[in-house]
C-alpha cells in the first residue's frame, strides 16, 4: 500500500505544474476567456507536443497507455491553472469512448488525430428533460438502408462548438428511460443536418447545444454494438467523474490557501484578519474537507483503476462529497475575502464558479448520494 | 499508488484473524480467567499483548501497516478490557523519561495489567488550558519529599486506580509550562479523597480527587523538577492520535444500519425512510474518507517519512462521527430510547443507545476539545501565526 506517485508521473505532474505556472496566471486566462477563441490553440498543440493528449490512450494507436491515475494527475493541476484547452471533453471523454468501443477501424481513423491534437472530439450525453439520467433519451435513430436517420437535441455538450466529431447518444429502442436501447454514433460536425450552437459557460468554458434534423449516418458511424450504448456512456461517466473530482481537488488546494495567505495580509481593527479565531477555525474545516476529498479522490480513483465500475459506489461518494465540499470552500472562500471576493478581479471567484460547474456535471451532490444509499 | 496490502502483510493479516479467533471468548466461560490467559497468549506471540511498546520494552515492533491491520481485526472480533491509562499513557513516558530503576519496578505490572493507573492532568482550573494547573507539590526541607496538595477533576477510573501519574507544579516563576513536575504516587493512601461525578450517561467514570498533605518520595519524579511538561507534551500527542477510532466506527456503523433494518416502518423498515436513509449515507462517505485520510497518514509513516498534514484531522473527524454514529442510534431508537435503567421496551438496541450517545458528547471534548485542536491545526498545519499586534 502506497500514494506516492511513480517516476513517470511525478514527471508528468512536474511538467504540468511548470506549464501553468508559465502559462496560467489569471490576467492570460481571462485574456483567452475574453478572446474570440474557445480556448489557446497554441497551448492546445503544446500539449500536444508533451505527450499529454495521449498519455491515457491505448498504446496501439499511438498513445502511452495510461490509466485513471494519469489523467488524475494531469486534471489536478489543470484545476489549479483552470485550464481551458479541451482536454476533458476530447481526451478524458470523447478518446475514452472511441477507444473503448470503437472498431479498429474508428479508433485507427480517429483516435491519432486526437493524440496530435489535430481532431477534437466531444460527447452529447445529456437532454434537457433528462436532468442527471443519462438513459432519458429522446433523440432517435432510425434505421434506413444501411445506415440511421437521427432526430433530437443534446445538450450542453462541453467544447461541442470546436469538436470535429461530436459522438451522441440516441435511442434505437425501448421506452424514453430504459437503460437497453441507446446506442452511440459518431457525427461529423459537417454533416447535414446537424446544427451546432457554441456558447460560453459561467467558468469560462465553452459547450454547445447540437440539434439534429434527419441527420444521415452510414452504419459505420454507430459506437458500439447496437442497443448498448448506456454501457459506454456509465463506463466514460465514471472516469468523466474522477477527472472533474481531480480538477475539482487542484481549485480546492487553491482556494484555502489563497485564503490562509489573503488573511494574514489583510488588515482590518488594527489585526490581520487571521488573528480572529472564527476565521482560524473556517479555514481549518476548508482545509480539513480538501483532505477529505483528496482521500475519497485517491480511494475511487485507485479502486476504479482495481476493479472498474464494480468500484461505483466509491464513485457516487466521491462526487457527493465533492460537489458538496467544493460549494463549501468556494463560498468560504469568497466570505473571507469579504468584497474582493466578490469582484473578477482575484481568481478565487473563478475557481469557485468552476466548482459550481463541477458539481452539476455528470450529477450532482444530491443525485449522487440518492445513488449511492439506492 | 497502490491500494492493496503486500504480501507478507497479507499474511501477517491472516495470522492476526487466526489468533483472534482461536481466542475468542467463549459463552460461559470464566471472564477474567480467559481475560488474563489471553494476554499470555498474546505475550507469547512475541508481545502482541503489548503492540504498542518498542520492541527493547518486549513489545512486537509493528510497522505502522501491522498496526493498522491489527486495528482493523481487533475492531471486528475484540480484545479483553483493558485501559488506556498505564499501558499507553504512563509507559512511554516512563520509557522515554524515566529512570531504569522506574521503568524496572513500574513497567512489569503495568504489562501484566496487576496495578491500575489513572491521569492527574486536569483541574477545576486548567482544561483546555491544562498548563495552567496549581496543584502544588512542595518539596521537604530534608529534599526527600513533595508534600502534594490540591484538586484534580475528570480522573478516569479514579476510584479503581492503585496509582496515579500527576502533573504538579513546584514552581510559579516564568511561563506557565515551566514548573510543573511529573510526579508518580499510590492512590490508596490517607490524603487522597476521591469523589464521584456522574455524567450525562448515568454513569460513574470520572471523579474529583482532592490530595491534602499527600507524601511523595522523591524517587517518585520522572525526569527533572520543573520539567515535567515537556514529558506530558507528548503523551498528550499519543493520546491524540488514538482517538480516532475509524476501524470501531466502520463496525459500528454497519451495526446501526443492521439495527435500522429491524425496526420497521409501514411496509418497509427505518432504513427505507429518506430522510434517515440520507444521514447514514452522509455520514457512511465521511467515514470513507477518513479512513483513507488515515490510510495516507500510515502509508507517509510506514514510508519513512513524517505524517502529512492530512493526520491532524484524524482526532477531529473521527471523534465527530463517533458521536453521529451514537446520535443516529438514538434516533432509530424513536421514542423508546427514553427508556431510562434496565425496562425492557422497544427495540433491544434502544436501550444502551441513549447513554452512549450522551456518553459521546465528551469525546470531542477530552484529549484536547475540538476548538483547541484547531487551534494547533490553524498554527501548525496553516502557519498562522498569532501577530505581535
Amino acid at each position: 500500500m502506497n500514494f506516492d506517485l511513480s517516476e513517470e508521473q511525478q514527471l508528468v505532474q512536474d511538467s504540468v505544474a511548470r506549464f501553468i505556472q508559465d502559462n496560467y496566471d489569471l490576467e492570460a486566462r481571462q485574456a483567452t476567456v475574453n478572446g474570440s477563441d474557445d480556448f489557446n490553440k497554441n497551448h492546445w498543440a503544446t500539449m500536444a507536443e508533451l505527450g499529454w493528449l495521449g498519455l491515457t490512450l491505448p498504446e496501439a494507436h499511438g498513445g502511452f497507455g495510461g490509466n485513471q491515475i494519469d489523467a488524475m494527475v494531469i486534471m489536478e493541476q489543470f484545476g489549479k491553472g483552470l485550464v481551458l484547452e479541451p482536454f476533458f471533453a476530447s481526451i478524458v471523454l470523447g478518446a475514452r469512448a472511441v477507444s473503448l468501443a470503437g472498431s479498429e477501424d474508428q479508433c485507427g481513423k480517429l483516435l491519432p488525430g486526437v493524440i496530435d491534437g489535430s481532431r477534437q472530439l466531444a460527447l452529447g450525453y445529456a437532454e434537457e428533460q433528462a436532468r442527471f439520467d443519462m438513459h432519458d433519451v429522446v433523440t432517435r435513430a432510425q434505421a434506413e438502408g444501411d445506415g440511421y436517420v437521427i432526430n433530437g437535441r443534446k445538450s450542453m455538450v462541453q467544447h461541442g462548438g470546436t469538436a470535429d466529431q461530436i459522438i451522441i447518444s440516441a435511442r434505437t429502442s425501448g421506452g424514453q428511460s430504459d437503460t437497453n436501447g441507446i446506442s452511440l454514433f459518431i457525427i461529423d460536425a459537417d454533416t447535414d443536418g446537424l446544427t451546432v450552437t457554441g456558447f460560453p459557460t459561467v467558468d469560462g468554458l465553452a459547450a454547445a447545444e447540437v440539434e439534429l434534423k434527419d441527420v444521415s449516418v452510414g452504419a459505420d458511424a454507430l459506437l458500439g454494438e447496437l442497443d448498448s450504448g448506456y454501457k459506454i456512456l456509465e463506463a466514460v461517466a465514471i472516469d468523466g467523474i474522477l477527472a472533474v473530482c481531480a480538477e475539482a481537488v487542484g481549485a480546492m488546494e487553491m482556494l484555502y490557501k489563497d485564503t490562509v495567505e489573503y488573511t494574514q495580509e489583510r488588515e482590518q481593527f488594527d489585526h490581520p484578519l487571521a488573528d480572529f479565531q472564527v476565521l482560524q477555525h473556517r479555514m481549518v474545516e476548508m482545509f480539513m474537507e480538501y483532505e477529505q476529498c483528496k482521500s475519497l479522490l485517491y480511494r475511487a480513483t485507485l479502486e476504479v483503476v482495481q476493479n472498474g465500475t464494480e468500484a461505483l459506489r466509491t464513485v457516487h461518494a466521491l462526487k457527493h462529497f465533492v460537489g458538496k465540499t467544493g460549494i463549501f470552500i468556494g463560498e468560504n472562500a469568497v466570505q473571507l475575502h469579504g468584497g474582493m471576493g466578490v469582484t473578477e478581479e482575484l481568481r478565487i471567484g473563478h475557481y469557485f464558479k468552476r466548482l459550481l460547474v463541477i458539481d452539476a456535471q455528470f450529477g450532482n451532490s444530491d443525485y449522487h448520494l440518492q445513488q449511492f444509499a439506492a | 499508488m497502490d491500494i492493496n496490502l503486500s504480501q507478507q502483510d497479507l499474511e501477517f493479516r491472516t495470522e492476526v484473524r487466526e489468533f483472534l479467533s482461536s481466542n475468542a471468548y467463549k459463552n460461559g466461560e470464566d471472564y477474567n480467567a480467559w481475560r488474563m490467559g489471553w494476554f499470555a497468549k498474546a505475550r507469547e506471540k512475541g508481545g502482541w499483548d503489548v503492540p504498542k511498546w518498542p520492541t527493547e520494552f518486549g513489545g512486537p515492533g509493528w510497522t505502522p501497516t501491522q498496526h493498522y491491520i491489527w486495528e482493523q481485526e481487533t475492531a471486528e472480533i475484540g480484545t479483553p478490557f483493558d485501559l488506556p491509562f498505564g499501558l499507553g499513557m504512563l509507559a512511554p513516558v516512563l520509557m522515554n523519561y524515566g529512570s531504569k530503576e522506574q521503568q524496572d519496578r513500574f513497567l512489569p505490572d503495568i504489562r501484566d495489567r496487576k496495578v491500575n493507573w489513572c491521569q492527574g492532568y486536569s483541574e477545576p482550573g486548567a482544561g483546555s488550558d491544562l498548563a495552567n494547573l496549581k496543584t502544588k507539590a512542595e518539596l521537604t526541607d530534608d529534599g526527600k519529599h513533595y508534600i502534594v496538595n490540591g484538586t484534580k477533576i475528570w480522573t478516569t477510573l479514579a476510584h479503581i486506580a492503585d496509582w496515579i501519574f500527576c502533573l504538579t507544579r513546584t514552581s510559579d516563576t516564568g511561563k506557565k509550562q515551566e514548573g510543573i513536575t511529573f510526579l508518580l504516587f499510590p492512590m490508596k493512601q490517607e490524603g487522597v479523597e476521591v469523589k464521584p461525578i456522574i455524567t450525562l450517561g448515568g454513569s460513574h467514570t470520572v471523579n474529583m480527587v482532592h490530595f491534602t498533605d499527600v507524601k511523595v518520595p522523591v524517587e517518585n519524579r520522572v525526569g527533572e523538577q520543573d520539567k515535567g511538561w515537556t514529558y506530558a507534551k507528548g503523551l498528550l500527542q499519543h493520546e491524540r492520535t488514538g482517538l480516532a477510532g475509524i476501524s470501531r466506527s466502520i463496525v459500528a456503523l454497519e451495526k446501526l444500519k443492521e439495527q435500522a433494518t429491524s425496526v420497521k416502518r409501514g411496509n418497509g423498515t427505518l432504513m427505507d425512510d429518506p430522510a434517515f436513509r440520507t444521514k447514514v449515507a452522509e455520514l457512511e462517505v465521511d467515514l470513507m474518507a477518513v479512513e483513507f485520510t488515515e490510510l495516507r497518514s500510515l502509508a507517509a509513516a510506514a514510508g519513512g517519512g513524517e505524517p502529512g498534514p492530512e493526520s491532524s484531522i484524524l482526532k477531529l473527524k473521527g471523534t465527530e462521527i463517533q458521536q453521529r454514529i451514537q446520535k443516529l442510534t438514538v434516533e432509530a431508537g424513536g421514542i423508546f430510547s427514553a427508556a431510562w435503567g434496565a425496562m425492557p421496551v422497544g427495540p433491544h438496541f434502544a436501550r444502551g443507545g441513549m447513554s452512549g450517545y450522551l456518553s459521546s458528547r465528551a469525546y470531542t471534548i477530552y484529549g484536547g476539545a475540538s476548538e483547541v485542536q484547531k487551534d494547533v491545526v490553524a498554527k501548525n498545519v496553516l502557519g498562522i501565526k498569532k501577530s505581535t499586534k
